[in-house]
């Protein structure tokens, strides 16, 4: 079925902030699914990965930054998916990059990574130039990798199968290069043993997204049933009390 | 016409020009008491029908003798072709209801890209009536329904079809033949995103001016109809009705509490719309020059204004004494502009001693009135890119200093009294519908929405002191790690501090908060008027009241319906 970009927003806001997301974070998460989607880069998809766990990080610790320099830090994420927790690691890299010019920030034990091409998105539009590489998958492994330049509004993504075997370091693990000096594009190598490489330029992102302007979204109707039924869980049950309340 | 370039160096910097200052503006008391203006979008939206003279034609009309049926109208614009359709359905006075919750209606409509062919119109036909419970495509960018305003429509009808006009004097007391209960726009129920609106219908490229455009053609509709059926009643005695009675008829519209989140959550854009109607006020008290048709003009308005006022009927005894005291005010500010006027600064340093908060901004609004070129090119600017962007680089010191300067007013507030807190805000399981709870007897507050600003501004606060103490040379960044739920009021403080006017300056938690006015907040920059609250949580309104007819369009247009007046006929004394 087809619907609108806000409708698929207010819901995903509704189901976040049902799941136990803070404010200002439910808002994050929602924008950073919308964003993917709309861009023709699977938000959707990703997003189906992630229902499932959508509660599992209320009881984990939050991110802490393990080791920080002028120019670099890494953070443990503790496991938590990065619709509630990547922002603040690319924001700490934008800080670390107007001031030193360039910066290094990894992030360790995070899930749902490609929902930073949102947070790197933001950067490219206020002046700073972001990319970020990052491996997926225990058996079979992907690398991915996204980069903006400044001032641009479209970021490129890169995409591929490879014959790499899991490292248990790389594991939910991602490296993002910030910088107020340097434009960074990146793209994968044609490294032996990938396959299925997918790279998507910025010109195409922006031509999705004029799609997806003129059309809406299409989404699976179980999904977007499961999204709303998650949500009604931000709604106050009904009585003749609270109707006295109704404007 | 004016630049964004223009506009940024009124605003700010050495070249600024005097604006009132964001605590006396984004008062909440005084948000709510705004009046329509030459800025507003109702104004501006008719200003531009009129000047490019848009084709407006029926394509379909078929009615039958009671008025149900389908009406299609085609609408030629500069940059593109639409369609606004009418379903008219028999419906009950039993199953009358102006609520959300409502789900029959009198009239439904819907604003179309495009032509509408016979199959598309069968999916509109399909979909429409049931709102809420239909869905429509993309093409689709405003939907609304209205319910009759059903003594009025009856009196109208029987008296067109005796022959007879209807009496001005119960037009005064009710304006309008229908209400809307609701309009929607931005891709609510499968519909075009704003987005698709901004960038693809430029003639509709600014804040709800389709949903305007909705409304003044239900206007037009609604007085096509009243004569269609007097016509069929009684065809030997039927006249129809005078043009000066018809352009007095507006629309109605009852407002709830859903756009009081509304408000809360679109900072950037209230804080445009605050900035445009302030920098326009800022330029009349600058560049306005006063003489002596400005003189007569002036006294003309606000005898208009008064005669406006003392023609709005409500039976709401706090709007009431409201009314009163603008009409107390005007009168003052006649003698006042008859003794001692020179400067409109002094005028307005004098009404700020001397009015009312509804008084002085009715004299805002009346100077605005004045000077049409001071004052319309900025209605092209009511749009605003709505990115609540974090600011990592900040130091924490620097935005403790922000909230300090910013927010003080909701450092000031004293959140431990009692009563402060009492309030939440919060969806009903009953179409999601926005209500108020008291903590002491309601349900749901640990579901409550986060429109509670300030308080969220004074917990972030307490928690950067904290910090500051012990990091202080700590940046914004670092904090949103350490502290990630401060990430959305930290972010916000930020955004709201690169607007010149920012937060709406209230506590809405608190007991005696008054939603009233943040509906008349929202209501006053869309242009309505005769204000008649029937609780404090909904108010009734008269749209486009005033405005010119549809038949009007390509003839002489002065763009002067500012709080109009009922007409004087022959058979009207």
């Amino acid at each position: 079925m087809k619907i609108s970009m806000n409708e698929l927003k207010a819901a995903l806001r509704r189901c976040y902030e049902a799941s136990g997301y803070f404010v200002g974070n439910y808002e994050d998460a929602a924008n950073m699914i919308l964003w993917l989607e709309k861009h023709g880069l699977d938000g959707l998809e990703e997003l189906k990965r992630a229902l499932p766990f959508i509660t599992a990080d209320r009881d984990k610790p939050l991110s802490k930054v393990v080791y920080e320099d002028s120019t670099s830090a890494i953070i443990d994420s503790n496991g938590r998916s990065a619709l509630n927790c990547i922002a603040a690691s690319v924001d700490l890299a934008h800080a670390k990059a107007l001031e030193s010019g360039i910066a290094t920030v990894t992030v360790h034990n995070c899930h749902n990574r490609k929902f930073i091409l949102k947070a790197l998105t933001d950067c490219g539009r206020r002046g700073i130039s972001v990319a970020a590489y990052w491996r997926n998958g225990s058996q079979s492994v992907t690398e991915h990798t996204a980069a903006i330049k400044a001032g641009e509004r479209y970021p490129s993504y890169a995409e591929a199968i490879t014959n790499l075997k899991a490292g248990a370091d790389d594991k939910q693990a991602l490296t993002i290069i910030c910088s107020s000096r340097v434009d960074l594009t990146t793209s994968l190598q044609q490294s032996p043993g990938n396959h299925h490489v997918q790279y998507v330029s910025a010109q195409q992102v922006e031509q999705n997204k004029e799609h997806s302007i003129d059309s809406g979204i299409e989404i699976d109707e179980d999904l977007w049933a499961e999204i709303n039924s998650i949500g009604t869980g931000v709604l106050v049950e009904n009585s003749d009390q609270s109707r006295m309340g109704a404007g | 016409m004016t630049t964004l370039a223009a506009i940024n160096a009124s605003l700010r910097g050495d070249n600024a020009l005097a604006l009132r200052p964001a605590d006396q503006v984004m008062n909440l008391e005084r948000l709510g008491a705004l009046h329509q203006s030459r800025l507003s979008f109702m104004r501006a939206l008719v200003r531009r029908i009129m000047r490019e003279r848009w084709q407006i034609e029926t394509r379909r009309f078929d009615l039958d003798e009671q008025g149900y049926g389908t009406v299609i109208y085609q609408v030629q614009a500069p940059h593109g072709l639409f369609n606004f359709v009418i379903f008219s359905d028999y419906l009950s006075d039993e199953e009358r209801n102006d609520r959300v919750i409502a789900t029959k209606w009198d009239l439904t409509m819907a604003l179309v890209d495009g032509e509408v062919d016979d199959i598309y119109l069968e999916k509109l036909r399909q979909n429409v009536p049931k709102q809420e419970a239909g869905r429509v495509d993309s093409r689709v960018f405003v939907l609304s329904r209205a319910n009759r305003s059903a003594r009025n429509f009856n009196y109208v009808v029987d008296q067109l079809a005796q022959g007879e006009q209807p009496d001005i004097s119960k037009i005064a007391e009710v304006g309008y033949l229908y209400r809307t209960t609701a309009v929607y726009g931005s891709g609510k129920l499968g519909m075009a995103d704003w987005d698709k609106v901004q960038s693809r219908y430029t003639d509709f490229a600014r804040p709800f001016a389709a949903e305007m455009f909705v409304c003044l053609m239900l206007r037009n509709f609604s007085l096509t109809q009243a004569e269609h059926i007097a016509k069929h009643k009684s065809p030997e005695s039927y006249q129809p009705m005078q043009d000066e009675i018809k352009r007095y008829f507006g629309i109605g519209n009852s407002t709830g509490l859903g756009m009081a989140p509304y408000l809360v959550n679109h900072p950037h854009l209230i804080n445009q719309w605050v900035e445009m109607r302030e920098l326009a006020l800022a330029r009349v008290r600058a560049l306005g020059q006063i003489d002596m048709r400005i003189r007569i003009r002036f006294q003309q308005l606000i005898d208009r204004c008064s005669q406006h006022t003392e023609q709005t009927v409500t039976e709401d005894a706090w709007q009431t004494d409201n009314n009163q005291l603008v009409l107390n005010d005007l009168k003052a500010l006649q003698q006042q502009v008859e003794e001692n006027f020179s400067d409109w600064n002094e005028l307005i340093q004098w009404s700020e001693a001397n009015c009312s908060v509804q008084g002085q901004e009715m004299l805002v609004s009346i100077m605005l009135e004045l000077y049409p070129e001071l004052v319309e090119d900025l209605d092209d600017y009511q749009a605003a890119e709505e990115f609540l962007d974090l600011d990592p680089l900040m130091p924490v010191q620097a935005l403790k200093a922000v909230i300090e300067d910013r927010y003080r007013w909701a450092l000031d507030i004293d959140f431990g009294a009692e009563g402060s807190r009492e309030i939440f805000w919060y969806r009903s399981e009953e179409k999601m519908e926005p209500r108020l709870g008291h903590s002491a007897c309601d349900h749901g507050k640990e579901k409550q929405m986060a429109l509670g600003v300030g308080y969220a501004v004074r917990k972030c606060y307490d928690q950067l002191s904290e910090y500051v103490q012990l990091h202080p040379e700590h940046t914004t960044a670092r904090f949103m790690v350490a502290r990630p739920k401060l990430r959305g009021i930290v972010r916000r403080i930020q955004s709201m501090n690169r607007c010149i006017y920012g937060d709406i300056q209230a506590n809405l938690l608190d007991r005696d908060i008054l939603p009233m006015h943040l509906l008349r907040a929202k209501l006053a920059f869309f242009g309505v008027s005769k204000f008649d609250p029937k609780s404090k949580l909904w108010v009734r309104n008269t749209m486009f009241q005033g405005a010119p007819l549809l038949e009007d369009i390509g003839k002489p247009f002065n763009d002067d319906w500012f709080m109009p007046l009922a007409p004087t006929t022959e058979n009207n004394h």
